[in-house]
């Protein structure tokens, strides 16, 4: 059973921080050493958000094959307009708005839970159509509204700890709970089982249901953290706040080493290629190459890492 | 031409006392969008709602309806084209997921006989008539506009929208026809913040580091708070941004000119622009002859009009102008008179 879990013994973590660290190199050799520090500040406070739904969507995908959520960009753009709508730029609103929006995110993920469970729903297609439903509401709620957030939202998702961004310290934290819940918890464990063989995981006396029932409703509660933060972070929600989110949610699952297929999680990788997916950009635009170039290039790189990731398991 | 400017409202007093009821009465008119999940488009639509229910309470056509594609997809939209064909809309107006790809289903209208306006997002297909601005004019105008501000020049640091569209290549042309004319400009650095303003917060984000300071930024709308926000976090002083007639951006504007008496320049095109096509439709169903490209001016937001358009604007809108039935035959009266 251990010897399945790489969280403590193996490395495919290690070629997303070779990553990150190999793009920031080279950002810094052309800065000319300028600005090396600023980069890393910038990377931090942006791979924060990947970070937070990437966790989320790398405990969906490690229940096992077909688990995916595609409901997280919806998720975030509905809990970013819920909370700035309730705070509604007061100070005092602040904690009923972050109630909101994480009930939100709850009631997603039971809803996710109820078509994958009950209506024996593939959860592609369960979390697209909820996704086409909340993106709506979100719509319907929000018509467009970017109300500016309460000023001391704004100023503690913006503010430095320490001159870490307090959103990435925010995010090591909860990837550190994550870390410990998927290897010292029963239900961490359970996620873990379910995802290697969800029938053995059930005759060893799993509640394989229950499991991924709290794991769907985590994930939407992670999203919608991220759209509080984010709303905050960039002085408001927007209708396509989350748009960015669906692909990089999963790309920095699989880039940071977690099975897609399920049953190994990896939570050190998912900040490795958190900061290597925003450094990667930055090092691109700052070279100032052509629109084509920088898209062929990310996706060429991209493969590469993968490739070596992958490259490293498959020996074992 | 003394003559004619006289007449010329004679001729729209007697145009407007002789309506178009007759004619276009049971005419219906259909509206296809690809996209609705921005501020933009949900003021273009909510626009097209207010004109068009007036038009039809008035008899000036008989239906008019607005669908649109869930997903952003090019062959979604060619199949919803299609099947407005089969409901035999008599008109249908279009903003278009792709300048190209969607003209087999345009041609396949035309040639059932329906006229086919397309704006915003505008189509190739010769049979379709065109509804849009001069977006390269309003990128070189940018430049024309940071030129009286700066005569000296300066760092520009240029945000592009989504690669591979037409408006972002027509922006991009215009601005760099503007930093050719006024050498004194260097755009030190541009990246792409999809109109929105989370992703160009992100992208200006990872190049401030490298870059020398920043004079002012070049825009396409919908960015410019997240440009600012950017620039605020990383500690440097703000530039001039050029915006886009968003309410969080001219709100942003507002208190910045407050506080320290920023000023800038704002201007887009306006979401009303659905209602302009809308009346180009019934025009031609009425049998008038237009030309098949119709440009409009864009929709720009001056210093002092900051406080009169925020209280006109909806919260979390934009900037808008709705065209009347008398609006629109004027334009294209000024039109065919420029030509």
């Amino acid at each position: 059973m251990t010897r399945c879990i790489p969280l403590s013994t193996g490395k495919p973590w290690f070629w997303s921080f070779a990553a990150a660290f190999g793009a920031w190199g080279l950002l810094v050799l052309f800065l000319n050493g300028r600005g090396a520090e600023e980069a890393i500040t910038a990377a931090l406070a942006f791979a924060a958000f990947f970070v937070i739904v990437g966790l989320g969507q790398m405990m969906v995908i490690t229940l096992g094959p077909g688990n995916i959520d595609l409901s997280i960009p919806a998720v975030i753009t509905l809990s970013g307009c819920v909370a700035m709508r309730v705070m509604n730029g007061q100070d005092a609103a602040i904690l009923p708005g972050v109630l909101a929006a994480l009930a939100c995110g709850v009631a997603v993920g039971g809803f996710n839970n109820l078509l994958i469970h009950l209506l024996r729903m593939p959860p592609i297609i369960a979390t697209l159509s909820s996704s086409f439903l909340v993106q709506s509401a979100a719509i319907s709620y929000g018509r467009g509204l970017q109300v500016q957030p309460p000023q001391a939202l704004q100023d503690f998702a913006t503010s430095r700890l320490y001159g870490i961004p307090i959103n990435a310290i925010f995010a090591v934290l909860l990837a550190a709970t994550v870390g410990v819940m998927l290897t010292r918890t029963v239900y961490g464990r359970s996620v873990l089982a379910v995802g290697q063989n969800a029938r053995a995981a059930w005759l060893a006396g799993v509640h394989v249901g229950l499991v991924r029932c709290v794991t769907y409703v985590l994930c939407a509660l992670f999203a919608s953290v991220c759209g509080v933060l984010l709303a905050g972070f960039s002085g408001g929600a927007s209708l396509d706040m989350g748009q960015e989110y669906l692909l990089a949610s999963i790309a920095v699952v699989v880039i940071g080493g977690s099975s897609v297929a399920g049953g190994r999680a990896n939570v050190p990788g998912i900040w490795g290629a958190s900061l290597f997916l925003f450094l990667l950009v930055s090092m691109l635009n700052t070279l100032g190459l052509g629109a084509g170039i920088r898209l062929t290039l990310t996706g060429l790189i991209i493969i590469a890492v993968i490739t070596l990731a992958g490259g490293e398991t498959s020996q074992r | 031409m003394k003559l004619k400017t006289i007449a010329a409202p004679i001729v729209a007093a007697l145009l407007a006392a002789t309506p178009a009821l007759a004619d276009t009465s049971g005419k219906r008119i259909a509206l296809s969008n690809n996209y609705a999940g921005n501020t933009w488009r949900q003021a273009m639509l909510k626009s097209w709602e207010t004109v068009t229910k007036v038009a039809v309470a008035q008899g000036k056509v008989r239906e008019v309806s607005a669908f649109t594609t869930a997903e952003n997809q090019v062959t979604e939209q060619a199949a919803q084209i299609q099947n407005l064909i089969l409901q035999g809309y008599d008109a249908i107006v279009l903003d278009a997921a792709s300048p190209t790809a969607l003209n087999g289903s345009i041609k396949a209208a035309c040639d059932a006989g329906i006229v086919v306006v397309s704006f915003d997002g505008i189509v190739t297909e010769p049979c379709a008539y065109r509804v849009q601005v001069d977006y390269k004019e309003l990128g070189a105008r940018q430049v024309e506009y940071l030129a009286t501000r700066l005569p000296k020049g300066g760092n520009l640091l240029e945000i592009r929208g989504i690669a591979g569209s037409s408006i972002d290549d027509d922006l991009h042309t215009g601005i760099m026809r503007g930093v050719e004319k006024h050498p004194q400009f260097k755009i030190v650095a541009s990246v792409y913040g999809d109109w929105t303003q989370t992703v160009a917060q992100k992208a200006v984000a990872g190049v401030l580091p490298s870059l020398p300071a920043i004079d002012a930024v070049v825009t396409q709308g919908g960015d410019g708070t997240g440009a600012a926000e950017a620039f605020r976090v990383a500690g440097r002083p703000t530039p001039i941004i050029i915006l886009g007639n968003r309410y969080d951006e001219l709100a942003w504007w507002k208190k910045q000119r407050e506080t320290n008496g920023y000023t800038t320049f704002s201007g887009t095109i306006a979401p009303g622009i659905s209602t302009l096509a809308f009346w180009v439709a019934q025009q031609v169903l009425d049998g008038k002859q237009l030309p098949k490209d119709v440009t409009v001016p864009y929709l720009t937001v001056a210093q002092e009009d900051i406080d009169t358009v925020l209280a006109r604007t909806p919260v979390g809108g934009v900037a808008n102008v709705e065209y009347t039935q008398a609006d629109a035959e004027k334009i294209l009266r000024d039109l065919a008179d420029a030509k």
